[in-house]
């Protein structure tokens, strides 16, 4: 992602996240470009490409990119996308809040602050199916080797 | 072991990965499978466990439990193709998702194993002319069952969700059943989806694969096959690409494609196979599935539990194969909600208290896959009756979450629509929802490469043979002539088991 996207983003973070989200700005823009890097080639490009054309759209309202809009006028002007004059920009609108959300919810920050505290339990529980059920694993992991052909004497008899 | 060696993370003999392949590489082998999933895994266990030299390719890198953490994000962007972002084209565009790894979607997938319905069987019987009684493949579903360990979930695993879930059932008088899954002692962290992290899901990676590596198969993890090699009409091999970039050719007496329904038409199409059916590619069934969030007045705590331990199988004949609790991490609920800002922050605070129920409808229509490229793409209008069905659905589900006692029931669609009692779903949910509204997911895609014993209307036979080609094999979801209501895997399985002994029957004939 280039660094015109990042500004777009970053300023979309007060719009898009909870307000307590908001300190996390920065880390939530990184994630996004993670996310974004997973996707197919035309989902990068296309992302990238809206991007730009949301950013650059709010010149004739505003006489200013999107990235420079704050408090109500980002408001207004990400709405305007939301509820869209075509599809493409609702498809965008909805993309864009997808993706930030995703990272938003993936701060530590902001799952301790909703109470999902998986990490910890993860451990607890695989410590725990260690401990109880020792034996039935170890029966699982002897049976997932042992012989047991799907056919009587089905040697490889071909040349 | 080997079994052990992939649950601690040591790096079994036998894998390779894009570390080993430092150059173009050539291998011969008796059999190559293509993809690591449930089609490919069995095949080559079975194959290898015959004494047949098997080879693995899988487009996806090789991880271990180990690997498997509570960080979401970074599990789908190493494990899922497209980062999740994969969808068939249509109104509304259908998300889906495909396991990119070794084990393919077993190591992604709910874990949920269940045989084929009998009514299933018995069209396809009817419909493709296959032999598929209940009785003749009941030692296939057996096996895999033994093999993956299938089994119901232990009490003490199931989370408030679920419990809620048959709470609601139970209160309507519905059918629920305690769900079988492929888990040695589940002990509910709930992270299935994400690979599981304590080694509990027996998916392909700790279960088929292990046997295949035992029985001395060789898995190359990080190759993506380009095309099948053919000499006239018979397949010779593959030829594909490392991650690094290097050239990999396999030559082989048999080529297995095992890509899942959305690549192995494609693998096919880029290799020149043509079906006179005309059917390759076509007839892709997907299970559209929607789901609901209902919040409830105390803590549910949905995260801790077994994902999915039971489901509701009341309206399975009527098209509505099941109802279930799914959870997800906050991070993905909150990619699905039409809400923003405060708004999103409000809702989102209620998360402990929240359960998020699924149905999957079985569906009346098919899309395709098209290789515009070299590359697939799926294409998928959902039907108007599949989207009345879900609809009801939807009625039906509320209906359920209320009476186990939910205050709030949120809908799956882009524009924030809630209802507040039973009364609301039957009213807000007997007006027509337009079908871009609708926010459908699945990660159930099969059909399109059908078995049938006639060839003007399958692309292979009942082992999985492609009609109009010698050698080459398919086996995996893309085999199935219908859609079958319930999760796929064990069919798949099953189906992949069948024909590994059809070929070691016939092993003079396919692999001399």
């Amino acid at each position: 992602m280039n660094a015109g996207s990042r500004a777009v983003l970053r300023s979309l973070v007060p719009v898009i996240c909870p307000p307590d989200a908001v300190p996390y700005g920065e880390a939530i823009v990184e994630h996004v470009g993670l996310s974004l890097a997973a996707t197919p080639v035309l989902v990068q490009r296309g992302f990238v490409a809206g991007l730009a054309a949301y950013d650059l759209g709010a010149l004739p309202r505003y006489l200013r990119r999107a990235r420079a809009l704050t408090g109500e006028r980002a408001e207004r002007y990400y709405a305007s996308w939301e509820h869209g004059v075509t599809p493409l920009h609702v498809q965008f609108a909805r993309g864009v809040k997808q993706l930030m959300n995703l990272a938003c919810y993936e701060q530590p920050e902001m799952m301790a602050a909703v109470g999902y505290r998986v990490g910890p339990w993860i451990e607890e529980v695989r410590a725990k199916r260690l401990r109880v059920f020792a034996d039935d694993i170890a029966k699982q992991e002897r049976q997932i080797i042992a012989p047991d052909p799907l056919r009587p004497r089905a040697k490889q008899e071909v040349a | 072991m080997v079994a052990v060696a992939l649950h601690e993370g040591a790096h079994p003999r036998n894998v390779f990965t894009r570390r080993d392949l430092r150059g173009d590489t050539v291998l011969d082998c008796d059999v190559v499978v293509v993809g690591s999933g449930a089609g490919g895994a069995p095949v080559a266990a079975e194959l290898a466990e015959a004494g047949f030299d098997v080879v693995v390719l899988e487009e996806g890198p090789y991880y271990t439990t180990r690997d498997f953490t509570a960080n979401t994000s970074a599990m789908i962007r190493q494990m899922y193709r497209g980062g999740g972002a994969t969808m068939a084209l249509g109104s509304p565009p259908l998300l889906f998702q495909e396991g990119r790894a070794v084990g393919g979607s077993t190591v992604i997938n709910g874990g949920m194993s269940w045989r084929t319905p009998d009514e299933i069987l018995a069209r396809w019987r009817r419909e493709a002319g296959l032999d598929t009684s209940p009785e003749s493949l009941d030692p296939y579903f057996t096996r895999v069952e033994k093999r993956i360990h299938v089994a119901p979930m232990d009490e003490s695993a199931i989370g408030n969700d679920n419990w809620l879930l048959k709470k609601g059932a139970d209160a309507k008088g519905w059918k629920i059943v305690g769900n079988l899954r492929n888990q040695v002692h589940c002990v509910g962290s709930n992270r299935c989806a994400f690979g599981c992290p304590t080694g509990a899901k027996q998916s392909a990676l700790v279960s088929y694969l292990p046997r295949a590596l035992h029985f001395g198969a060789r898995v190359y993890a990080d190759v993506k096959v380009e095309r099948v090699a053919f000499h006239g009409k018979r397949a010779t091999g593959v030829i594909g690409r490392s991650a690094g970039g290097h050239h990999v050719v396999v030559r082989a007496k048999l080529v297995v494609a095992a890509c899942g329904a959305i690549h192995t038409p494609a693998l096919l199409a880029r290799s020149g196979v043509r079906s006179r059916s005309g059917q390759l590619g076509k007839n892709l069934s997907l299970h559209p599935n929607v789901k609901v969030v209902a919040i409830f007045d105390e803590a549910v705590t949905s995260w801790k539990g077994a994902h999915q331990a039971f489901q509701v199988r009341e309206f399975a004949e009527q098209g509505l194969g099941c109802f279930a609790a799914v959870n997800m991490p906050p991070s993905i609920l909150a990619m699905s909600f039409p809400q923003r800002g405060a708004q999103l922050g409000e809702l989102m605070a209620q998360y402990d208290k929240m359960v998020l129920a699924g149905l999957l409808c079985e569906d009346s229509t098919s899309g395709s896959v098209r290789t515009i490229h070299g590359v697939p793409q799926a294409f998928y209008q959902l039907a108007p009756k599949d989207l009345a069905q879900m609809q009801r659905g939807l009625v039906l589900l509320s209906e359920l979450l209320f009476a186990a006692g939910a205050k709030r029931v949120l809908l799956p669609f882009h524009r924030a629509r809630e209802l507040h009692d039973a009364d609301d779903a039957r009213r807000v949910l007997a007006e027509p929802i337009p079908a871009k509204e609708w926010e459908v997911v699945t990660v159930h895609m099969m059909g399109t490469a059908r078995m049938g014993r006639d060839r003007s209307r399958s692309v292979v036979d009942e082992h999985g043979f492609v009609h109009d080609a010698d050698r080459l094999m398919v086996a995996d979801a893309s085999l199935f002539p219908t859609p079958i209501g319930v999760n796929p895997m064990e069919t798949i399985m099953a189906l992949a088991t069948r024909a590994a002994g059809h070929v070691i029957d016939n092993a003079r004939r396919f692999l001399s």
